[in-house]
């Protein structure tokens, strides 16, 4: 029986791209992370309560592992050109979009850590204010003015450089 | 400004949450009023959504790259260890699909005495806490896929339908069996492609999925059934979703879409005259009549939402 079969296997896609964009530079980065934060749950399996946001709670046992990695690997800032990782992530590049996506890229590369990651999960993963607080163990308050000065941030960097006014108006 | 209007103050959180979709639809309504008003702060949500759009755009691709070998055995694993844990777990009966599909088994056992399997729920036991069958477990994990994968804009369709042959033989062959994307253009739902996905049972099941030119979706799950045993059509609706599944041959399907009772039902016959027929490729002016004029015995319509929500 596979009841978890299609959650999980959503699940298991949004943590593959969060941890992509997450960790812009190398694709086998991303995929350890997912790897570990899989095993850790695993692991762990019988302390999730069915009935429970299982989206959440994948998501907050990545972020811990995440979290861990970064204080092993500190000593080692990892800078990766943003055209390497475009070349990379965007294929086939559309033609009208390339220079707003590159802003985008870079403007994702300057918000800090705590903003970039809200951010993700919010507009890409589109996990709720609560699963946010809950996965990055923040108060929603803090999600909310992350969320706030990481939009606003990106909004100047694309309009200052040009690029807000093609920013077609989305219905 | 606006007096006239008795509209709220419209906050900066509450802007971000319009954005994300998360008010409900009269306060959204009312920014959205709001916002016809106010040009600066609708350049801003135009511009969040703009970022949203740029994000799927840049990692979205990924999506398309088969994940390791490790991270697939853990994920299956996993899968196995959270159902196991899941099964004999009350709780989970009050998951709304859950309670769905629930209530539809307890609808058929009463219509037609018995249930596919053996699990024959006397409808005067409270909750039926027993295995489900097959077919509840068919038709709550193709609500789930529908549910999903409808909202997805970038990520619907793991192939699209540009080849329509190329689709339903690579879906045929994670299937095993034979399968395809019925013609819909009659209903002017139009096939845009499908993904494959886990079956209760642990087969693979083939998720078609259509639109219209409203961009209403519609989506056909296929699977195969264990025990081969034909069941006969069943209809569950939740909120304005509609749901109608069966069992046919050595196939499951089930068709779900925002639409009335009518609207499915028509399009159910038309789907099922075209899986019977095999017809692979039917022109959009239907089927040819007198093959199979009317599905067998349709249960009554009935809304089997929860009575407590």
């Amino acid at each position: 029986m596979t009841n978890f079969g299609i959650e999980l296997g959503v699940h298991i896609a949004s943590l593959r791209r969060y941890a992509r964009s997450l960790l812009r530079g190398d694709p086998s980065e991303a995929e350890d992370l997912v790897q570990e934060s899989l095993a850790r749950a695993l692991s762990r399996a019988d302390q999730f309560k069915p009935g429970t946001n299982l989206r959440a709670w994948l998501f907050t046992i990545m972020h811990n592992v995440h979290v861990n990695q970064i204080r092993q690997k500190v000593s080692r800032p990892v800078e990766v050109p943003v055209e390497d990782v475009e070349q990379r992530l965007v294929s086939p590049p559309r033609q009208e979009s390339r220079v707003e996506l590159r802003q985008m890229s870079r403007a994702l590369d300057e918000l800090p850590e705590e903003q970039r990651q809200v951010l993700l999960l919010v507009a890409l993963e589109g996990l709720k204010y609560d699963e946010v607080a809950e996965a990055l163990g923040i108060p929603i308050g803090t999600v909310m003015s992350r969320l706030s000065r990481a939009r606003e941030a990106v909004r100047v960097k694309l309009g200052a450089e040009g690029g807000g006014a093609h920013l077609r108006r989305v219905k | 400004m606006g007096g006239a209007m008795a509209v709220l103050p419209v906050q900066d959180e509450e802007l971000h949450a319009y954005v994300d979709g998360h008010l409900p639809a009269a306060r959204r309504i009312e920014i959205e009023a709001w916002l016809a008003r106010n040009e600066e702060a609708a350049q801003r949500v135009d511009a969040y959504r703009a970022q949203a759009e740029l994000l799927h755009e840049l990692f979205d691709p990924m999506l398309a790259e088969a994940p390791s070998e490790a991270v697939r055995a853990l994920a299956e694993q996993l899968n196995q260890r959270l159902a196991a844990r899941r099964r004999g777990w009350r709780g989970w009966l009050n998951q709304p699909v859950w309670r769905m599909a629930a209530g539809v088994a307890l609808l058929v056992a009463g219509a037609v005495g018995g249930f596919v399997g053996n699990e024959a729920v006397s409808p005067r036991q409270p909750v039926p806490v027993t295995r489900p069958s097959f077919i509840q477990t068919f038709a709550e994990e193709a609500a789930q896929a529908h549910t999903f994968y409808t909202s997805e804009n970038r990520f619907a369709v793991e192939m699209g339908a540009d080849n329509r042959e190329a689709l339903d033989s690579w879906l045929s062959e994670k299937l095993g069996r034979t399968v395809f994307g019925p013609d819909l253009s009659g209903f002017g739902y139009h096939l845009i492609g499908g993904r494959s996905l886990p079956a209760p049972g642990g087969g693979a099941g083939a998720q078609y999925m259509y639109e219209n030119d409203d961009h209403r979706r519609l989506t056909l799950f296929v699977g195969s059934p264990q025990g081969g045993q034909e069941q006969a059509f069943s209809y569950a609706q939740r909120g304005d979703v509609s749901m109608v599944y069966w069992v046919e041959g050595s196939l499951a399907y089930a068709l779900i879409g925002q639409m009335n009772h009518d609207e499915l039902m028509s399009i159910t016959r038309t789907v099922h005259q075209e899986v019977k027929a095999g017809q692979h490729h039917a022109s959009p002016s239907t089927a040819t009549p007198g093959t199979d004029p009317m599905p067998p015995a349709i249960q009554p319509a009935m809304d089997v939402q929860p009575k407590d929500s």
